[in-house]
């Protein structure tokens, strides 16, 4: 476990950075509304109250990416994570959460901990999931209904596996951006940012 | 005791009531048998026991009332002594009660005083309470006042409580603008950052640069050095060449002193004109003289030149430059002039052999013509003289020679510096226009450097060392699959009610006759036509019932009228409402019909027809008289069928 007072081990950043990306992601989906939050249920985690959905459909979909996602943390080939958020109607992608990650791959030759306590890694992702709520306030409302997708960038000599196919960086275009905090176990950095469609302002 | 006596008694009287009562009924029921003597004996034994039971009744009763007398009286002494009791408890009752009552009578008086002041006191409230009460009116009215007021600040207070809450929204707007400020804030910063960090580099490049500049120039003093040297080299290769070249004549030079020892010994041998010689040599000599100091200054000069040249610096060459250009013009022309004057001294060195071929001429000449014994060792000394001047004259020769070939080695030299300088002035010029490149190149790259961050946020990516995955059941993917799906399913549907819809409005037109042909297709496109399939069914199993049920009526009627024919003879057909017409069996003619109508109060009446009139006693006796329709009927049918018979 990474919990122990040792250290941070590369195995033990890459759970850390996965789950928060399973919470963050949940979080993401219930503020934006993409599902109906009678289907979310409350849990406690990192000190915070956090929303986790209890659609099967939904829950083994995250599950796949995310331990895929933790393989690849570990193998220190992927680089970004990226959710769009789709409108049905007209196809265009109306938010993108990019999350940039950044791996020292020096902790793959040593495998000696890094110090850096758990408590002020959970802080700071506690930031974050902060920050990720409050963005409702300045965000435009998803009027329309919408889906949204889970885009992994990795590096080119990945092998794909099953499951798995090449898609597009889905961006869109003339957007705001906007900055959030960013944490780091001292092995992955994450930075995270939100970039939203302009709305025609009336 | 009494009582118990008194409930024998009771039950002695009972039981002998009761055995009186038994002959009795005998008695009644026997009232009428014979007997009457021992009835009478029986009744007078019957009359003294009850007389007997009379009298122990009323002895019974007489000790009753003794009983109840004394008790009575008991009782009556009970109730006096109680009585008594009562009667002195009453009366110490009335004493207390009178006590109680003077007593009351004093409270009472007193109570009144204290009722009187009290209704003072009352009187007193009551005007206090009307002061109060006007108090309190007024009261009421700044009640009123503050109430009006209260409202009003109520208002305000509301109206100020939805300043405060545009207020907070206000302040939460600022708040959330000022959140996304500190994170524009942070993010600007992170730029600042990343520009610092560029900067250092750029100014490390920058610090590399100047150190291989300042390289360069050494570099490049270094190549002036090794060029000098190669100058000195090829100067001293130069000098060993014109050495050479002198060694190779040095031996043309000992066989041109041979041939000269050879004329003096010759010369010596003959004897010539002194005085003209001597002023021949001495204006030589004199001429010899300036010469000599001419070449002395020449070469002090040069050697002047060449000291200067030689001490200068190397750091001094660039300032001298023109200064030197200019030396190098006056030296050309020294050159020039020094040519000159070397053409002029070959010339006169010309002038000299020719001379001295001259002057070898007269010597021959006074040598063919005098015995000159005393002229010889002057003669000599002179000729060794002027060989040595010559010997002179000629290694000042070589000198200036070599001196020449050291200026135009200083005037080549003097042209690579210069083209040295212009070199290192092309290449300052081209390291400042470097310098603007690369600064042009720099801020170039700063930009493309920021664009293709500002690429990367909003999320491009370079092909060549990144893939972008996503599983292929994502929900987006899913969501537009169910909505094609959908758009599908919905457009089926549209297109199924449509034909619908246009079959009907064409189905409706034709009629029901249609609707079995029409049926199976509007089974096959619409599910709730059930409904519609079911009441059509029912429809027609009740128009078949109906169609039956007719049948069968009219087979029936049919059969019934037969019957009724056959039976009674007379067809009866309903002409119109309520008329009847009936025709015989055994009728003469097809039309002999009667007709009868059904009158409103229900009875039959017969109407007038030709055949009616024909039996116009039978309608007499039978209905007028008899007024029976089936007599006449019948009548009828016999008067017929008795005609028929007999014809």
């Amino acid at each position: 476990m990474t919990s122990t007072l040792k250290g941070i081990t590369l195995k033990g950043s890459a759970e850390l950075v996965a789950e928060f990306f399973s919470f963050g992601i949940n979080s993401i989906l219930y503020q934006r509304g993409i599902y109906p939050p009678e289907t979310f249920t409350r849990v406690t985690h990192y000190d915070l109250s956090l929303l986790l959905t209890t659609d099967p459909k939904l829950k083994s979909y995250l599950t796949n990416v995310v331990s895929q996602l933790k393989e690849w943390l570990f193998e220190c080939t992927v680089q970004k994570l990226v959710l769009v958020i789709t409108c049905l109607e007209t196809n265009e992608v109306l938010e993108r959460w990019q999350f940039d990650i950044e791996c020292d791959k020096s902790a793959k030759e040593s495998s000696a901990p890094r110090e850096k306590s758990i408590k002020t890694i959970q802080h700071e992702i506690r930031s974050v999931i902060r920050q990720i709520t409050a963005t409702v306030t300045f965000l435009p409302l998803l009027e329309t209904p919408c889906a949204f997708d889970l885009l992994v960038y990795t590096d080119k000599d990945l092998v794909v596996p099953d499951k798995w196919e090449e898609s597009g960086p889905q961006t869109i275009d003339q957007p705001e951006e906007v900055r959030l905090h960013s944490f780091t176990t001292s092995i992955h950095k994450v930075n995270s940012m939100v970039a939203y469609k302009k709305t025609e302002s009336a | 005791m009494d009582l118990e006596d008194d409930t024998t008694i009771l039950t002695t009287l009972k039981s002998f009531n009761s055995f009186i009562s038994r002959p009795e009924h005998p008695q009644r029921l026997s009232e009428h048998s014979a007997g009457s003597g021992i009835l009478q004996s029986q009744y007078k034994r019957s009359m003294e026991l009850l007389e007997a039971a009379e009298r122990v009744h009323s002895k019974n009763r007489y000790l009753q009332l003794d009983q109840e007398k004394k008790q009575m009286e008991l009782s009556h002494k009970r109730a006096r002594f109680e009585l008594e009791r009562a009667a002195s408890d009453s009366a110490r009752d009335l004493e207390h009660e009178v006590d109680r009552n003077q007593e009351l009578l004093g409270q009472i008086k007193k109570l009144e005083e204290r009722a009187e002041e009290v209704n003072k006191k009352l009187t007193e409230q009551k005007e206090a309470n009307d002061a109060l009460q006007k108090n309190l009116e007024g009261l009421n009215k700044t009640l009123e006042e503050r109430d009006d007021k209260l409202g009003t600040a109520n208002q305000t207070i509301r109206s100020l409580k939805d300043e405060i809450r545009e207020l907070r929204q206000k302040i939460q707007n600022q708040d959330s603008k000022m959140s996304a400020q500190t994170l524009e804030n942070q993010e600007l910063q992170e730029k600042i950052d990343l520009q610092q960090r560029k900067y250092q580099e750029v100014s490390q490049l920058c610090q590399s640069l100047q150190a291989a500049q300042s390289s360069c120039s050494d570099h490049i003093i270094k190549i002036k050095e090794l060029e000098r040297r190669l100058v000195f080299q090829e100067q001293d290769f130069a000098i060993v060449k014109t050495v050479k070249s002198e060694v190779a004549r040095v031996p043309d030079l000992e066989k041109e002193l041979k041939r000269l020892r050879d004329d003096n010994a010759y010369l010596r041998e003959s004897r010539e004109n002194c005085s003209l010689l001597k002023e021949e040599v001495e204006g030589l000599r004199k001429k010899l003289e300036r010469m000599e100091k001419t070449k002395e200054e020449l070469i002090n000069m040069e050697l002047e030149k060449e000291v200067k040249v030689w001490a200068r610096s190397q750091s001094e060459l660039r300032a001298e430059l023109t200064q030197q250009h200019s030396k190098t013009l006056e030296e050309q022309k020294k050159r020039e002039a020094q040519d000159a004057l070397v053409r002029r001294l070959q010339k006169r060195v010309l002038l000299l052999t020719k001379e001295r071929d001259g002057m070898r001429a007269i010597l021959e000449s006074y040598d063919s013509e005098l015995a000159p014994t005393e002229y010889s060792p002057q003669l000599s000394k002179r000729l060794r003289e002027a060989e040595d001047i010559l010997l002179k004259t000629q290694s000042h020769n070589a000198e200036m020679e070599v001196c020449l070939q050291a200026c135009i080695n200083i005037l080549f030299f003097f042209a690579l510096l210069n083209s040295v300088c212009a070199c290192i002035f092309f290449l300052r010029q081209k390291i400042e226009d470097l310098e603007r490149e690369r600064q042009r190149l720099e801020e170039q790259n700063n930009i493309l450097e920021m664009r293709l961050e500002r690429h990367n946020l909003q999320g491009d990516y370079d092909p060549v060392k990144t893939r972008v995955l996503h599983l292929k059941m994502n929900p987006t993917a899913i969501a537009k699959q169910e909505r094609q799906q959908e758009v599908e399913a919905l457009r089926q549907e549209v297109t199924r009610l449509r034909d619908l819809v246009r079959s009907l409005q064409s189905g409706g037109a034709v009629g029901h006759s249609q609707d079995d042909t029409h049926n199976p297709s509007f089974s096959l496109s619409l599910a709730p036509s059930k409904e519609v399939l079911d009441l059509r069914k029912q429809m027609e199993s009740s128009e078949l019932r109906n169609q039956r049920l007719k049948e069968v009526f009219q087979r029936k009627i049919q059969e019934f009228r037969t019957v009724c024919y056959v039976l009674t003879g007379y067809q009866i057909d309903i002409t119109t409402e309520n008329q009847y017409r009936l025709t015989s069996v055994y009728a003469e003619h097809m039309d002999d019909s009667l007709l009868f109508k059904k009158g409103s109060n229900g009875s039959m009446q017969l109407m007038e027809t030709e055949f009616s009139k024909t039996l116009g006693e039978m309608v007499a006796l039978h209905l007028h008289h008899q007024k029976s329709i089936p007599a006449f009927l019948s009548a009828v049918t016999l008067d017929l069928f008795s005609r028929q018979t007999t014809v």
